[in-house]
């Protein structure tokens, strides 16, 4: 099941992408440029919006005027849905698990993920294509394929239900991801830079944290990000491998499903803002990676 | 440094947060939030002990139990399921034959304590509660019913004069079904017009009575509303005014009927030639063969088939007492609309009891999918209504010899495997 949020968030990422190059290119006084250029942005814009406004809207209209028809676009504040989610048995503590097991995700991703990307565009080596297309290949399996060994050997090595265990299974799915991005990450931040600063006395570990990795940092934040939202998505594998820690998602998308419509459209919201709210606060990393004040 | 310290209390939550072991009931049932939200606090709240009750899909479900048997450990400590959902996971449970006292005491039903020992020798799950499907009207439509009708006691044909009236009317096809991804068509098929028309659900497959069934459903689908195939929950369709009549499971109409409890009626499901067709629905608990505390999770049992307990799981659920009880009078909206038409329909002069499939092990998937396919190629399709159930009453009957299983009711005791004809 995809949850709104890779979507919204990917949007996002492909909208601000397009953003800046676009607007130095179309500063001229072209009229038709100029209106084409803002109506791609508004329909951008839209696309991540419209969506998460129908959900806000929806969330706090009156059961009455979810089901009923024709819909009012200014919503009869109702926040009785949202409250029964606040007063929800255990969905604080899901929440608390969702976000651990993410930033522990991100963590690991990272953690591994970089001195691989790094390898990949520093160094050539014998295996090297295998060794890309081998990453890529742990996304091939199906999660609800690996889900059961996994649970099984989980269960007999003793980190079934941690969060930890979660997390490598999370981690193992966001690493194609954080070890490409910080591959051709890496390959855009020029060696001479590594080599300016070897000659001016810095060794190989000295040169990489004070030159290349300030640098990088925006871009490592972004697979950070990516991380982290695979990690808060994933239903199958936290449903199976976690039973009385469970995740946000898995606690509450296995039961939206059979809800009533105000329902679905009050959990949507609740399983969307945390993750908004997460990539807004590292906002700032991710408009730099595009740009404006690293290159 | 912030990083150090932030990462040391990480990882501290992260190892705290391996809680206490409470005991875990695992269930396909109640899963709508408000109904999980009742379980808790209204149902198992009552418990002298901690459970923690988790709703679960199908696919998790299933997973995990077969993941605890193959790891040979487990956590879990109670199942509730369907029926059919547990022959699959039948060697994964302990029995309970040492609750049949109990059951018996409690006044359960005999046919049911059969039903829960799967066709085998041991009582695999104790029945826990039930349900069925009805039909439900809008009020509006009650004026376009056939000259003649009577709601209560509808027949088919008057099904399909209704749906005709209703679209004359008001130009839209006010009928609905839930032949939806999830919805449970399957069941009308078996349950409901294969018992009205033939009084059989597997000898007389492919009978002239079938086909005639099948040619009188293509009928009614013409009067239907066409967004049927997206139709889950028929209280959804219902409640929008988009549908006026429609034919579902108690638990998916019960939205309907409490929030609308005036504009709603309940009515039992119309009658064929053979007579009135209808088929309970019955959930079962069981206890993990790997479950760590057998006694406890035992004694949870007993718990949940108390009379109390069981007017609770009513109140939370919909889904009906399957022990003794005396019921109170300030029942849920839902629960005394539908209770009435459950009753009628049970009590019908006409009626004919259909059973769910018993003995088919891990093959009642199956079982369905072929009154699915055919309901697919004759109704959707518009397939030629011979030659589909001549293929489809061969895997049937391929099927059921596999399987060995005799057959059920309405169909009329076999030895050895029931034939097709």
């Amino acid at each position: 099941m995809k949850s709104p949020v890779a979507n919204s968030a990917s949007a996002q990422v492909q909208g601000l992408a397009r953003f800046n190059p676009f607007s130095r290119r179309l500063s001229p006084q072209n009229n038709a440029w100029r209106w084409l250029f803002w109506a791609g942005v508004s329909i951008l814009i839209l696309w991540v919006l419209a969506p998460i406004g129908l959900l806000i809207i929806n969330a706090i209209s009156t059961p009455a005027q979810v089901n009923g028809w024709p819909k009012s676009i200014a919503p009869g504040i109702h926040t009785d849905t949202l409250m029964f989610f606040w007063n929800y048995n255990g969905v604080i503590s899901a929440l608390i698990n969702s976000i651990l097991a993410a930033v522990f995700t991100m963590i690991i991703a990272i953690l591994l993920g970089a001195p691989a990307g790094y390898a990949l565009a520093r160094f050539v080596f014998r295996g090297m294509t295998t060794y890309k297309m081998i990453i890529v290949m742990s996304r091939a399996f199906p999660m609800p394929l690996l889900a059961l060994p996994l649970a099984v050997i989980f269960i007999q090595v003793g980190i079934d239900d941690s969060l930890i265990g979660l997390a490598f299974v999370h981690a193992t799915l966001a690493l194609p991801f954080s070890v490409l991005i910080t591959s051709s990450l890496f390959m855009g931040i020029p060696v001479e830079l590594e080599e300016a600063a070897w000659t001016m006395g810095c060794d190989r570990w000295q040169a990489f944290r004070k030159v290349v990795l300030p640098l990088a940092a925006p871009g490592i934040a972004a697979s950070a990000v990516f991380a982290f939202v695979i990690s808060w998505n994933e239903v199958f594998a936290s449903a199976i491998l976690t039973v009385q820690n469970r995740t946000l998602t898995a606690f509450l998308v296995q039961s939206l499903a059979e809800s009533p419509a105000e329902i679905k459209f009050a959990g949507g919201l609740v399983l969307v803002v945390p993750a908004l709210l997460f990539l807004f606060a590292i906002r700032k990393y991710l408009f730099s990676m595009w740009g404006i004040s690293n290159r | 440094m912030h990083k150090k310290t932030l990462t040391l209390a990480l990882a501290g939550l992260l190892s705290c947060s391996v809680a206490a072991a409470d005991t875990v009931f695992f269930s396909t049932q109640a899963r709508p939030l408000e109904e999980a939200q009742a379980m808790r606090d209204k149902v198992l709240k009552g418990f002298d002990g901690e459970v923690q009750f988790l709703p679960q899909e199908d696919g998790p479900f299933f997973a995990r139990i077969e993941a605890e048997q193959k790891a040979d450990k487990g956590s879990l400590a109670l199942l509730g399921a369907l029926h059919g959902d547990y022959p699959p996971i039948e060697t994964a449970l302990d029995n309970v034959n040492d609750l049949i006292p109990t059951l018996q005491a409690a006044g359960v039903s005999p046919g049911y304590i059969k039903l829960g020992k799967l066709g085998g020798e041991d009582q695999m799950y104790v029945p826990w509660m039930q349900a069925t499907y009805i039909m439900a009207a809008n009020k509006k439509a009650l004026e376009h019913l056939p000259e003649g009708a009577d709601v209560q006691a509808l027949t088919y044909d008057q099904l399909l004069q209704w749906g005709q009236n209703m679209q004359q009317a008001t130009g839209e096809a006010k009928l609905g079904f839930p032949a939806g991804p999830k919805g449970l068509i399957h069941r009308f098929l078996q349950g409901y017009l294969y018992p009205s028309f033939t009084n059989s659900v597997v000898t007389e497959f492919r009978s002239d009575a079938a086909k005639q069934m099948w040619a009188t459903f293509r009928d009614i689908w013409q009067v239907s509303n066409p967004r049927s195939t997206a139709y889950n929950f028929m209280q959804e369709p219902l409640l929008t005014g988009e549908v006026w009549v429609a034919f579902d499971h108690t638990a998916r109409l019960k939205d309907a009927f409490d929030k609308q409890p005036d504009d709603f009626i309940a009515f039992p499901a119309p009658a064929g030639p053979a007579g009135r067709g209808y088929m309970p629905v019955v959930a079962g608990l069981a206890i993990p063969a790997k479950a760590v505390d057998r006694a406890e999770s035992a004694r949870l049992i007993k718990y949940l088939m108390e009379p109390q307990t069981q007017i609770a799981t009513l109140r939370a659920t919909s889904f009906f007492p399957t022990v003794k009880v005396d019921f109170p009078d300030d029942l849920p909206k839902s629960v005394q609309i539908s209770g009435t038409a459950v009753a009628a329909q049970a009590n019908s002069p006409d009626a004919i009891l259909s059973l769910l499939p018993i003995g088919l092990g891990d093959k009642s998937g199956l079982f369905s999918k072929i009154y699915q396919d055919s309901f697919q190629q004759i109704v959707l399709r518009n397939a030629d209504i011979d030659s589909i159930l001549d293929r489809q009453a061969s895997q049937l009957e391929r099927l059921m010899q596999e399987a060995g299983a005799p057959c059920w009711s309405p169909d009329l005791p076999s030895t050895g495997a029931c034939p097709v004809k």
